[in-house]
């Protein structure tokens, strides 16, 4: 039996402060995994169109949890993340760190691999496409904080 | 430093993964359903934003009989504990009029004062009958009697310091003590797993906060070399005070505080040092004074000593032990002292008559027998917890032992398995301690029999078995355990 050792992190929000624990990439990566097999054998399509629609479900559960909910699922801490979405809160706000470097990696990895299997055909090329560069562009440490045409901004 | 197996890690984020995603689809479900029933909210804005309370709702509700469990005894070594029973999947809990007898592992009740007491239950009555049960007023105006007064005498004399400030709530001690001692231009450091009460004071202060890792004294040091070279933010000028919150043992892991070498990092970067005792005060040192004595710091290096009565005292409230000018300081400007309402006679009573136990000056030695009784218990029973292959935190002496158990659906099996076989454990979860790292808190009293122990230890190991706990190999059974007739398996 493998064991890791978890040293208490100093995020004291609880929010996000579960993402630096040991396992998380594992899980991520698993749980991709999986539900492409299980889109494999609900759909009976080929492997190309199962890595498409993993990918473009993959957009719409991360963008909606990442970039457009914001706050925390709990009362506890008074409401001071209410303004940030869940990618603005990760770190403390601080960019560029490995998980904001590993969760940005894993939408162009699953492009990547959803391009290849179609053989690059449309329309699916052109979801995808559209797909990735919302989501690597939302997480741009430029973006930080900003709201768009004032979409998702508070009142 | 916690050791997780890890399988264990990731079927436990698979499973608040599954757990989350249910919680959502029914969210959506009852949104979409909603949408056609009309709201009978007038205009008026919803009392919480929908995803706030999001937690509460889909996961705490599920399991909701395992938390706040009624009683209806005092808290001593055994508790009747009232049957609750549910009518919609535990949304709402009706209570019986039905109690079981369990025994009681999860009250702060260190020392046995929480029931009956030969020595100091009769001097309450007899304060009770003289005083009655509140002073109805604040301490500045007509809530002063001479028990308050021969109580902060005594506490002051227990901590070891000139003077000692009292106020009617431990929680309420740290959240309105803070924002007086510290403000806007402030700097405090605190433990990353500190109390809630000891964030919300630091919060309501105003003062910058930075939070250093958990019991590291070499990440303190950092933090402090840092924050004082940078100065305030912005403006980059001196901070004006710092102030380092440490507690003395930590609920929720069991550890006792670092506490000579935290001193000599505060004592070098002239930063005040603040120790909340409340779980450590009247536990462990020789005499019960807490972490000062056990780990041999010298009062006179903590500057600010805070600590509560209800764990080792079997009473309420909270004090704080400083320098005499200090606490003149309190007691003008804290709101707690000259607003709220001084702590009911009777309980102060009972914390004096507890104090002099513990020091013998009741005339008996039942003190140091109840403090060498909680050393032995604890002792014992986290090392046969430890020779059974669960993972249980905490150092040695501390009579919290957390028992890990992470998956969270283990968390309702286990409370509940135990509450079958009549033990009464206490578990707690995600907020209050890492989304990983569920736990079942024990908390050993000296009350407890050799007797008491060995039940609590069958019922937690079958209880272990059933939901796979033991994540450690078990200690291979030596010859000498057979010595004295008690098979623990």
């Amino acid at each position: 039996m493998m064991y890791v050792r978890a040293l208490p992190t100093t995020d004291v929000n609880r929010n996000t402060e579960w993402f630096t624990y040991p396992g998380v990439w594992t899980t991520y990566i698993l749980i991709l995994f999986f539900s492409w097999l299980i889109v494999l054998s609900i759909f009976n399509c080929s492997s190309g169109m199962a890595w498409t629609i993993v990918h473009l479900s993959h957009f719409s559960v991360t963008y909606h949890f990442f970039h457009w909910k914001k706050g925390t699922p709990f009362g506890d801490d008074q409401g001071i993340y209410n303004r940030l979405t869940w990618w603005e809160q990760i770190d403390n706000g601080k960019q560029l760190t490995r998980n904001r470097k590993f969760l940005t990696l894993v939408p162009v990895v699953l492009y990547l691999i959803a391009s290849h299997t179609t053989d690059y055909q449309h329309p699916m090329l052109f979801l995808n496409t559209l797909a990735v560069f919302i989501m690597v562009v939302a997480k741009f440490p430029r973006m930080h904080k900003v709201r768009i045409f004032g979409i998702n901004a508070d009142q | 430093m916690i050791t997780i197996p890890y399988l264990t890690a990731v079927s436990t984020y698979f499973s608040y993964g599954l757990l989350f995603a249910f919680g959502q689809l029914r969210d959506y479900s009852r949104r979409i359903f909603d949408w056609w029933s009309t709201n009978n909210l007038q205009g008026y804005a919803p009392i919480c934003l929908a995803h706030e309370d999001f937690y509460i709702r889909r996961l705490y509700h599920r399991i909701q009989d395992c938390f706040g469990r009624p009683i209806s005894s005092a808290p001593d070594a055994w508790v009747d504990v009232v049957e609750r029973y549910s009518n919609d999947n535990n949304k709402t809990l009706k209570r019986t009029t039905k109690s079981k007898r369990c025994l009681n592992l999860g009250s702060y009740n260190y020392l046995g004062f929480g029931s009956f007491d030969e020595y100091c239950t009769p001097r309450v009555i007899e304060s009770l009958k003289k005083f009655s049960a509140s002073t109805c007023s604040s301490r500045v105006d007509a809530g002063t009697t001479s028990v308050h007064a021969e109580l902060e005498e005594c506490v002051a004399n227990y901590v070891g310091k000139p003077a000692a400030i009292v106020t009617g709530m431990g929680f309420a001690t740290n959240s309105a003590i803070i924002p007086v001692l510290i403000g806007k231009g402030g700097l405090i450091i605190s433990d990353s797993l500190n109390h809630t009460s000891i964030v919300n004071g630091a919060r309501g202060s105003g003062a910058t906060i930075r939070v250093f890792q958990h019991n590291t004294p070499g990440h303190l040091e950092r933090v402090l070399k840092e924050q004082i070279a940078e100065g305030q933010p912005r403006t980059h000028r001196p901070w004006k005070k710092i102030i380092v919150v440490v507690e003395g043992i930590y609920s929720m892991e069991g550890e006792i505080c670092q506490l000579p070498e935290i001193v000599s990092i505060c004592k070098k970067y002239k930063a005040y040092v603040y120790l909340d005792e409340a779980h450590s005060i009247g536990a462990i040192g020789k005499t019960g004074r807490g972490v000062c004595e056990l780990l041999g710091v010298d009062t006179a290096d903590v500057d600010i000593m805070m600590g509560t009565f209800t764990k080792s005292f079997g009473s309420c409230g909270g004090y704080i032990a400083g320098s005499k000018d200090l606490i003149q300081y309190l007691k003008y400007h804290c709101p707690a002292h000259l607003y709220a309402t001084s702590i009911s006679t009777p309980s102060a009573q009972q914390i004096i008559s507890a104090i002099k136990v513990i020091l013998g000056e009741d005339g008996s030695n039942r003190g140091a027998q109840k403090l060498a009784r909680i050393r032995e218990n604890s002792n014992f029973f986290r090392a046969e917890l430890q020779k059974m292959g669960l993972e249980v935190l905490g150092d040695n002496d501390s009579p919290v032992m957390p028992i890990m158990l992470y998956n969270p659906a283990k968390i309702p099996a286990f409370s509940r398995e135990c509450l079958r076989e009549n033990v009464a454990v206490v578990v707690v979860g995600f907020p209050a301690t890492p989304l990983l790292l569920a736990r079942a808190r024990i908390c050993i009293s000296a009350s407890h029999s050799r007797e008491d122990l060995v039940k609590a230890l069958q019922v937690i190991s079958k209880a272990g078995d059933l939901t796979g706990i033991k994540y450690f190999p078990a200690a291979p059974k030596k010859q000498e355990e057979e010595k004295d007739g008690i098979k623990l398996d």
